[in-house]
């Protein structure tokens, strides 16, 4: 049994390893480009996800939110995310409610307590699903044209499209410096309780100087960007329309973005139905 | 170099400053996001404040292109790359970061004045937790029906928000924000700025000291901050969905069936049709 659990608690943190947060947040960004979602257009998307981004939070009737969550929950699916954003997801929904059921147990609330915070879940869980789905579904490229389309700030779009070119380089940065701070270092025996609490903040203050060099190689590294940026006249293209137009001339909307818009619109129909009737 | 150069950044030394916090602090974010979190007993070990990066950034260089980078790193790289997006919730945080490390980053006059730089961080720290956690107080108290029928759940609210709040002040404020930006800020000053082509800030530019036309412009931010979160979970009195439909009731959400149905239909027809041209 002991093994057993010691086997156990390897294997999740073998899950836990630096490889397979970084195989994760590649496969979440770049890993589902042939998925239905995908395939739509960011514009129409967002305009979809404002809906169910919104108009959750102010009803009420429980066959309606019901009937979103489902929605919201099988164009997750279709979107093929990665896990470990679904295992978050359930973890983030949880933390936002669920420590708020024990807390009114705590103090002296009773069953009762459990109908209102039911439908707070629920809208939660449903707002979060629609913004897994767009947000995670789609290519980064796509979603900043999107957003860029409807005259949110260049800032935002460079920033969105910047990061997912940059985290991987940035991320494998962040480990080799860890890893030769850690063969460099001597770490405390973690035997007793009391190793264990100076084996941790050995681990912290490793993680928080190993910021030094990072710091300093990404001020080289974000000048270098800046620098070539400006070399091809960003700042004065982020401003004009016309390259604007340019570059959003590939976005075209198809029979299957309204056939997704018809088809959403159809069952938020049939569960305002289902309210109408009870 | 003349002073005008030396007192306030170009532009694109802003946009180096703001692309820099931006990828540091959203990478930190991201991993504050990843790894589960310690309980020991009541008290919560998170790391969740990786705020001594845009802590340092803004106290060295330009603390507004400081703490928008860190704002829109945080938004960029842990909510919306990892699908969490929370809509108009989301410009709380933005909002909150950006005045808490903005405040800090005006405090400092001189960045080798070691006590100063950690009133600054841990101020900056504070501005920013009690902000989060007034907005979300209000935000539990409007998006629960009938909050105060509930048995218990008011004082509970207010006991684990000012719990957390506290909590958050003195584990995460101390141990990631005010020491590792204690250990950081010396260290790389005058060592950092050059890579970036711009003078280390001294007790002479023109960037530092808290104006009172600043303190205004962030307590508006913060309004705007409230509003927004309290629009996202209480809008019920903004916009009457319930009532509409209570009163047209069945009629008109068969309709809307009927007319989804059939906007579906033709749809459907129109794709099949346009095909058939494609291949003919």
């Amino acid at each position: 049994m002991q093994k057993r659990m010691n086997k156990l608690s390897e294997n999740l943190l073998d899950k836990f390893s630096m490889e397979f947060l970084r195989s994760q947040v590649l496969k979440n960004a770049y890993g589902n480009d042939d998925t239905v979602i995908a395939a739509l257009d960011p514009r129409i998307l967002i305009v979809w996800y404002l809906f169910f981004g919104l108009v959750p939070w102010f009803v009420d009737a429980l066959p309606f939110l019901l009937g979103c969550f489902l929605l919201v929950m099988v164009t997750t699916l279709l979107a093929r995310v990665a896990g470990l954003v679904l295992f978050l997801f359930g973890v983030g929904v949880f933390s936002q409610t669920g420590y708020l059921f024990l807390a009114t147990l705590l103090f002296g609330g009773d069953a009762s307590a459990i109908a209102p915070l039911l439908v707070l879940t629920l809208k939660v869980a449903t707002i979060s699903l629609a913004s897994v789905t767009v947000f995670s579904g789609l290519d980064p490229d796509r979603l900043s044209n999107g957003l860029m389309w409807f005259g949110c700030p260049e800032r935002l779009s460079f920033s969105i499209s910047y990061a997912y070119r940059m985290l991987p380089m940035l991320m494998e940065e962040f480990q080799n410096v860890l890893l030769s701070y850690r063969l460099r270092g001597n770490p405390p025996a973690h035997e007793t309780f009391m190793g264990k609490v100076r084996y941790l903040i050995y681990q912290i203050r490793i993680i928080m100087e190993s910021f030094y060099p990072l710091m300093l190689n990404t001020a080289k590294r974000s000048r270098t960007t800046v620098e070539a940026l400006e070399l091809r006249g960003y700042r004065y293209a982020a401003a004009n329309k016309s390259v604007k137009k340019i570059k959003l001339a590939a976005l075209k909307v198809s029979y299957n973005d309204l056939l997704f818009l018809a088809v959403s619109f159809l069952w938020v129909a049939v569960s305002i139905l289902f309210c109408a009737l009870l | 170099m003349n002073a005008a150069q030396k007192q306030s950044a170009t532009q694109s030394q802003k946009l180096m400053i703001f692309v820099l916090s931006m990828s540091l602090y959203g990478l930190a974010t991201l991993f504050t996001e990843l790894i589960p979190k310690f309980q020991l007993g009541l008290v919560e070990l998170s790391v969740e404040y990786f705020l001594f990066i845009p802590l340092t950034l803004a106290i060295l260089f330009d603390p507004l292109s400081a703490a928008l980078g860190a704002a829109t790193g945080e938004l960029v790289f842990s909510e919306i790359m990892l699908g969490q997006f929370g809509g108009l919730g989301e410009l709380e945080k933005f909002l909150t970061v950006t005045i808490g490390v903005y405040i800090a980053g005006r405090m400092v006059r001189d960045p080798s004045n070691r006590a100063m730089v950690g009133l600054a961080a841990i101020t900056g720290t504070a501005a920013q937790l009690a902000m989060g956690t007034l907005v979300d107080i209000a935000k539990v108290q409007f998006a629960v029906e009938d909050f105060e029928a509930v048995a218990g759940l008011p004082e509970s609210v207010f006991a684990t928000e000012g719990f957390a709040f506290l909590n958050d002040l003195l584990f995460s404020g101390i141990l990631f924000c005010l020491l590792p930006t204690l250990y950081l800020v010396p260290r790389l000053y005058g060592k950092i700025e050059p890579l970036l082509g711009m003078a280390p800030r001294t007790a002479a530019s023109a960037v530092a000291g808290l104006s009172p036309k600043a303190l205004v412009v962030c307590a508006l931010g913060f309004v705007c901050a409230v509003l927004a979160e309290l629009a996202a979970t209480a809008g019920m009195s903004l916009i009457d969905w319930e009532a509409e439909w209570a009163e047209s009731g069945t009629a008109l959400a068969l309709g809307m069936v009927t007319a989804a149905a059939v906007a579906v239909a033709a749809l459907l027809v129109a794709k099949k049709n346009s095909e058939r041209n494609v291949t003919r």
